[in-house]
């Protein structure tokens, strides 16, 4: 492939720690950003370490700077990594037709524009026959069509037999879980409704809101697609199972692949229904034409009925769990971030589906500074220890200086407190369980908040939750 | 029992104020004709329309952006060896020697002889809507605060949480945070007098007022 390039990683923490070391990997020049805010991060050491330039600006929300600091970088191509810039095909849309072009690594503005919207997709998923979750296929501006389309998903619920029916409210521009909230009682929703569109104003300043049928008791599957530039010839590389969140409905701990037929009894095929999301996720792909790496996200039902939920049009957190299952033409050691920005690059894919296998059970361990008995509230203070015992079947992933080289780090409140992403493999699922047990065992974790009370994590909650891994609770 | 004289003998010791101009962003940075030893001018007007002295521009992605002065004072550094450079955000651009003015320094006093709620964390803070309503409608002067009101409403990490005051009961004399602007912990959200302190509040102003002597 062609090296030539320099990749201005505009982003932060664990994920610039990845791309960087990916573009390190493909022999390929990269720059990074941070803010003042952001100085200890690790992700300015490494960078550092592997001939990276770096750059201060005053914020990683800011297109500007982002543009202005890859011009001066010399970037061919800008790599948003996920969140900030990831999913805004404005952005991408710039990026590739200003004057000095570069390329966006993700997929195409058009494609991002056609998916990255939670009601688009719903809108072509539905064309496609692709089953969806009910409700408004728009953001909802008005507080009285907002109560009417909710009090039709009551109405229909009741008429299905639920008894105890539950409508979503959302922010539309939100993502990751922020700013939803249920509403129980119908009577209710208009103080929820004015919550959380007060909330989504005040974050996203967008006060748009979607209303849903809430479904309950699901399993959160996800399906991991590439493809190249052609958008012809788009791949799966397996599913996900991501139904372990906190109580705010952010992802904690996710498993590839999304079940275990062989292992636990489910009340539907599951090997036919990961076959038929992934046929599905691969249709919409081919429909749009998709061109880089991508999340088709689901809901399945106790009873294993599918709804594709959204699309997310760019990297994820948890793509390093489906790449540790993954075998390319048998080989292990696949690396979605570096295929992400080779097939970016304009490189062809270079294999098909059949040369995709998958092989075991990996699981990733979202090692955050939370409170899981409150409400999963943030912690915030100084990291002093993070250490663990390297093994051959675990990656971690992290930005936190106090496990690079030991020194000491605090959080920074401008953003979530997740330290490091830890993935184990095993060759079947018991064998994962009991290395995930083993690493969480070996976990060291240490600091102190400035009152001087003691560090808090997630990491008893994420030992607690490794044994029920992808059971239906 | 505030000691108004010597706070005030205290700062006229030393009244100027050392302010650093930094780049607020990226960007191409041409230089204006100040120089150092010159003397500029702040943000000025009843609603601070007019922007001070004009010291630098920065240009990114082809929009010029003014770098002005935005208190008055003696201009004692200016980096001109960054002319025509790329600059990253935060970078020292000029350096200005300020005198404190009057408000300047009601503030300062006010800090010793108000109720000073702070802030509990770093975070973002917003009032709560109904709060929000009143300053927007009568000013913060309007709205009077007791023990254990829900007051504020805490933001970071995109989680929010309501911030009940503690202290004596009084009026919202002072606003200390901004808008979406991050407020270190302990740093003071908002100043509050109690009514039997409101007469030593306006003598304190009134002393000021007749004090102070501004600088051009």
């Amino acid at each position: 492939m062609d090296t030539n390039h320099i990749v201005l990683i505009a982003n932060r923490g664990e994920i610039a720690v990845r791309i960087a070391q990916a573009c390190h990997r493909l022999g390929i020049g990269f720059a990074c950003v941070y803010t003042e805010e952001d100085a200890a991060s690790g992700h300015l050491q490494v960078a550092r370490e592997l001939g990276g330039a770096l750059f201060r600006v005053s914020s990683y929300h800011d297109a500007n700077e982002i543009l202005s600091v890859a011009d001066q970088a010399g970037a061919t191509a800008v790599h948003p990594g996920y969140g900030f810039f990831a999913e805004d095909f404005r952005f991408a849309r710039r990026v590739t037709t200003r004057d000095r072009k570069m390329i966006f690594i993700g997929p195409s503005w058009q494609v991002i524009q056609a998916l990255g919207d939670k009601i688009n997709t719903k809108r072509l998923a539905r064309s496609l026959g692709v089953p969806t979750v009910p409700g408004s296929d728009r953001p909802i501006y008005d507080e009285q069509e907002a109560e009417k389309i909710a009090r039709s998903l009551y109405e229909f619920q009741l008429q299905q037999g639920v008894a105890h029916p539950l409508v979503l409210v959302k922010a539309s521009a939100g993502g990751g879980g922020m700013g939803i909230e249920e509403v129980y009682d119908i009577d209710q929703f208009r103080s929820v409704y004015r919550s959380i569109r007060n909330y989504a104003l005040r974050q996203f300043k967008d006060e748009g809101v979607l209303i849903e049928q809430r479904i309950c008791e699901f399993n959160h599957l996800e399906v991991q697609i590439v493809a190249d530039r052609t958008g012809k010839n788009p791949v799966h590389f397996g599913t996900r199972n991501c139904s372990i969140q906190s109580t705010g409905r952010q992802k904690r701990l996710e498993v590839a692949p999304g079940f275990a037929p062989a292992d636990i009894k489910y009340d539907f095929d599951a090997a036919a229904l990961l076959d038929t999301i992934t046929s599905h996720s691969l249709k919409l792909a081919q429909k749009v034409g998709y061109d880089n790496v991508g999340t088709w996200e689901w809901i399945v039902t106790r009873d294993g009925s599918p709804f594709l939920m959204e699309v997310n049009t760019r990297i994820q957190v948890e793509n390093g769990v489906s790449a540790k299952i993954a075998r390319l033409n048998g080989k292990p050691g696949v690396d979605l971030i570096s295929e992400q920005i080779r097939l970016g690059l304009g490189e062809p894919l270079g294999y098909t589906q059949s040369d995709v296998s998958l092989e075991g059970f990996g699981i990733e361990y979202r090692i955050i500074a939370e409170d899981p008995a409150n409400h999963f509230s943030p912690w915030v203070g100084r990291i002093e220890r993070f250490s663990w015992e390297p093994q051959p079947w675990l990656s971690m992933h992290t930005h936190v200086p106090a496990a690079l080289d030991g020194t000491p780090y605090d959080i920074p409140t401008e953003f979530d407190p997740n330290l490091a992403l830890a993935i184990v493999w095993g060759a079947d699922l018991a064998e994962a369980k009991a290395r995930g047990h083993a690493f969480l065992d070996s976990l060291v974790l240490e600091g102190h908040d400035k009152d001087g009370s003691p560090l808090q994590s997630n990491v008893a909650f994420l030992k607690d939750r490794t044994d029920g891994i992808l059971r239906f609770a | 029992m505030l000691d108004i004289t010597r706070l005030l003998e205290d700062i006229k010791a030393s009244p100027h104020e050392e302010i650093v101009i930094r780049a607020p962003h990226t960007g191409v940075v041409a230089f204006e004709s100040c120089r150092p030893g010159d003397m500029v001018s702040g943000v000025s007007g009843e609603w601070k329309e007019r922007p001070g002295t004009l010291l630098a521009t920065l240009t990114r992605e082809r929009n010029p952006k003014p770098v002005t002065a935005m208190q008055s004072g003696e201009l004692r550094e200016l980096h001109t060896e960054l002319e025509g450079k790329f600059v990253e955000a935060g970078t020292p651009l000029a350096v200005v020697r300020h005198f404190l003015s009057r408000e300047e320094v009601i503030s300062m006093l006010l800090k010793h002889a108000l109720h000073l709620f702070t802030a509990p964390e770093r975070a973002k803070y917003y009032f709560t809507p109904a709060v929000d309503i009143k300053i927007k409608t009568g000013g913060s002067r309007s709205v009077t605060v007791h023990h254990g009101m829900e007051l504020l409403i805490m933001s970071r990490m995109k989680r929010e949480t309501p911030v009940y005051y503690t202290g004596p009961g009084g009026i919202i004399y002072t606003v200390y945070f901004k808008h979406n602007q991050n407020v270190d912990a302990g740093a003071p959200l908002l100043g509050v007098c109690p009514e039997s302190q409101l007469a030593v509040v306006e003598e304190l102003v009134l002393r000021v007022q007749t004090e102070w002597k501004e600088r051009a």
